[in-house]
């Protein structure tokens, strides 16, 4: 059980000039950047007029950034909000894609097929901007969802501007948009699965019911699993340019997250805060790393999967 | 392996060597007066956004004339319309070749902070006597940074009252109401109009938090103004006016009786005009340079023909400048003012500076010899503009519009003529001119003046200002909505966290020395 490294290492000895440029790639862009981390604790260093390291020795060290993050009494509600609408949108979000995957891969039609999967790929390439306008549009106080509702009911609702509706919009219009473009991975998945086992379960009598519950589903698990512990990653950015775009006077309250309110906090104006903004990333970082930890132990022990 | 290993690291090391040694430290603020002006380079220079593609800038005819006029050939870059000021940082950071950069106020201010422009005081003596004598003292105090001067300001066109609430003159007419004129006039022609209309009178869009004719009833003139409460006189923002609450509390109760759009808080500007030439709202609160759109929202609704839009539309519109309390009391609301444009140049350029002082001098020149800031702004006689002595200056509507674009070439504006050149651009469509001229009617006896308009770069305020309008902002559309009950908190928010105490002390301090 227990092969040495030594043995492992001369094993495949010929792989690694294989794996070189990768590690040269994730050492240059991941891990010598990491240094920059020490701009967090530095007072916005002006890298504008000196050199980068001239900057950096010249400012002061402080504590100030991380401070000012946490000063605002209102900031663990704006983390409550980001983990809120995070998990909303993985919980009713996450297994869409995969039912779309399946569907689309039973559509026998192929051109058919192509048909849908080009529709609903199309929304993600357009940018939030666009997209939160044309829902700004439909859900207008004078918009034609209104004018539809005006048939049943005297007075319009104002989607927009209602702050409990806030969450569910983002995460109705965030599905829109990326529940195409998510299935491709798992559509790659369930066409790498042996058709064979499909023809032995139709001997054996299985409907399409338990075909897909007994083979589609086992067969594409690790994909999911390995998107699962990816996507909650990136638990805490709950989906800032969709979030700013659609945020206003009446939904700040109960919209208001992390990303957006370190963009109001003083980059949004366009002043070089590089010391707040890189504490901010830090502390983003340490609460996804955390979280990408614990999933993927969770992962391990209950499916025997996961990302190392 | 080992091998590899090493090359790997020899790798990393010159990767790390070349990452820190890409930038000398500039020891270049000295400016070259030894300089031959006749032999003139070309000169690269960094605007804001236009709104056209940068060739359509570059070969616009008023850049033409430009370099007919200064003889400098100029290659003009523009900053992209979103993320303008990130843009410009990383410009700087690369050490982008501009020979002078058009800033927004905020921009000048923070990049002056860190030290990013060139000391153009001496310089200014040198190669911009123009400069000096055509723009006040006044305008360079906003330039000035611990008494040097690093800029050219280019002060407001003219100081326009320009906020008025436009109201449907139809609709008042066939209700048989006259403008209204008190605050409780004004409430009862919105009832009758959203009467008449079956939806919300009154509509503007979520830049407004500050209805300046309605909130002038309450003495909330502007933005930043000085109040005097228990005996002190000091600058207060709007939010933390003494009769701020009264303001909110009658919008709010407006807003109950569903006399104002549910959607102000949602609307952009385009939304609350579309909403008021469509017919959706009868009053819409907005700028005077809106008139414009309004015009060809009202023609392309068929409310006009296209010979009504190009004359004046007195039976359509009329224009509400500000309410007042009771009917004793005096009018008085905000006229703006102040400075849009700062042109600044990068300090590793300060070798060449005085090429850009020389070509912006030239620019600004405007005497009998030689006319270069009208030739810029209204272009030439008989072909863009007559000139009568009672009228003053008169477009020649064919080709006026050739000089639309005018105004977007200015570096620094001629404070002796602009003014009276700038009136000819308000003639050029009859129906702003209309809301114009009432608008400024009496105007030195009604405008009251945002104090910050004229304050130079005030770190504290500026660092906070936009956490402070923000904050402002959204609170009095959620107040709109549940009325004043929680300001107080609002209000030590906004003083606390979003550094409006800070901003206060900072502005008062400049302002005591200011008045002086």
């Amino acid at each position: 059980m227990a092969v040495s490294l030594r043995a492992k290492f001369k094993k495949n000895k010929r792989l690694i000039p294989f794996v070189i440029p990768a590690m040269l790639f994730a050492l240059i862009f991941s891990y010598l950047p990491m240094i920059g981390i020490l701009i967090a604790f530095k007072e916005n260093p002006n890298f504008g007029r000196y050199p980068a390291i001239e900057a950096f020795t010249r400012a002061k060290w402080t504590l100030n950034n991380f401070k000012i993050i946490f000063s605002d009494s209102e900031i663990l509600h704006y983390l409550a909000n980001t983990l809120t609408i995070s998990i909303m949108k993985i919980v009713i979000l996450f297994p869409l894609p995969v039912v779309l995957a399946i569907m689309i891969s039973e559509v026998k039609n192929k051109v058919f097929s192509y048909v849908i999967q080009a529709m609903v790929f199309l929304p993600h390439f357009l940018s939030w901007v666009v997209i939160t306008g044309i829902f700004n549009n439909l859900l207008d106080v004078y918009g034609p969802i209104n004018n539809f509702i005006a048939v049943f009911k005297e007075n319009p609702i104002y989607f927009m501007g209602e702050p409990k509706l806030f969450k569910w919009l983002v995460v109705l219009i965030s599905g829109w948009k990326e529940i195409g473009y998510s299935s491709i991975v798992y559509i790659a998945a369930i066409t790498a699965i042996n058709q064979q086992l499909y023809e032995a379960a139709e001997i054996d009598g299985a409907n399409k019911f338990q075909q897909i519950w007994h083979i589609t589903i086992p067969g594409i698990l690790p994909t999911i699993m390995v998107m699962l512990i990816i996507r909650i990653g990136y638990l805490m950015d709950a989906g800032f340019e969709q979030i700013f775009t659609m945020l206003n006077s009446y939904t700040r309250e109960s919209g208001e997250i992390i990303g957006t309110y370190v963009y109001r906090l003083g980059l949004g104006t366009g002043s070089r805060d590089y010391g707040l903004s890189t504490a901010v990333g830090l502390f983003n970082g340490i609460v996804s790393m955390i979280l990408i930890l614990l999933t993927n132990a969770f992962s391990k022990k209950k499916f025997g999967t996961g990302l190392w | 392996m080992k091998r590899v290993l090493s090359i790997l690291f020899l790798f990393i090391a010159v990767l790390l060597l070349a990452s820190c040694n890409n930038k000398t430290n500039a020891d270049s603020d000295n400016i070259n007066y030894d300089i031959d002006l006749s032999n003139k380079p070309e000169l690269s220079i960094l605007m804001p956004y236009s709104g056209y593609t940068i060739d359509e800038v570059n070969n616009d005819p008023n850049a033409r004339i430009i370099e007919e006029i200064t003889g400098y050939k100029v290659n003009y870059t523009q900053l992209p319309s979103a993320d303008a000021s990130k843009t410009l940082n990383n410009e700087l950071m690369d050490k982008r070749h501009y020979n002078a950069m058009k800033l927004t106020k905020e921009q000048f201010a923070d990049l002056v902070k860190d030290d990013m422009l060139v000391d153009i005081t001496d310089a200014l003596n040198t190669f911009g006597k123009d400069l000096l004598a055509n723009i006040s003292e006044e305008s360079w105090d906003v330039v000035r940074l611990n008494g040097r001067i690093y800029g050219i300001p280019e002060r407001a066109s003219s100081d326009n009252i320009e906020y008025p609430i436009v109201f449907n003159q139809d609709l008042l007419l066939e209700s048989n109401l006259d403008l209204p004129e008190t605050l409780e006039e004004f409430e009862n022609t919105l009832k009758v109009l959203t009467e008449k209309v079956g939806k919300p009178a009154l509509t503007f869009d979520k830049y407004t938090p500050l209805i300046y004719a309605v909130s002038s009833a309450f003495g909330i003139y502007s933005d930043w103004h000085e109040y005097t409460v228990n005996g002190k006189t000091e600058v207060m923002y709007y939010m933390n006016a003494p009769r701020y609450n009264e303001y909110v509390n009658y919008m709010h109760s407006l807003y109950e009786k569903g006399y104002i759009d549910v959607a102000v808080a949602t609307n952009t500007s385009s939304d609350a005009l579309n909403k008021f030439t469509s017919g959706n709202a009868a009053a819409v609160a907005c700028s005077i340079w809106s008139v414009p759109a309004i015009v060809s929202g009202l023609q392309a609704n068929n409310k006009i023909t296209a010979a009504e839009a190009s004359g004046t539309l007195d039976d359509y519109l009329c224009y509400l400048r500000a309410l007042k309390e009771n009917v004793s009391t005096e009018e008085k609301v905000y006229r703006s003012s102040g400075y849009t444009y700062i042109t600044a140049i990068p300090y590793y350029e300060a070798e060449n500076a005085g090429y850009a002082l020389d070509w912006m001098n030239s620019k600004i020149k405007d005497n009998e010899g030689a006319h270069n800031f009208r030739l810029m702004v209204l272009g030439s006689e008989g072909v863009h503009w007559t000139y009568s002595a009672k009228e003053g200056y008169l477009p020649i509507a064919a080709n006026f519009s050739e000089k639309d674009t005018a105004s977007f070439y200015l570096t620094g504006s001629n404070e002796n003529r602009y003014t009276e050149y700038w009136k000819a651009r308000v003639r050029k469509q009859a129906e702003l001119y209309r809301a114009w001229s009432t608008l400024m009617k009496d105007a030195d006896k009604v405008g009251e003046y945002n104090v910050v308009d004229f304050a130079p770069v005030i770190e504290d305020y500026n660092k906070n200002r936009s956490a402070i309008e923000e904050y402002a902002q959204d609170q009095f559309y959620v107040m709109l909505r549940e009325g004043s009950n929680k300001l107080g908190d609002y209000r030590n928010k906004l003083n606390g966290q979003q550094g409006c105490t800070k901003a206060t002390q900072a502005i008062n301090d400049w302002y005591k020395t200011y008045k002086k």
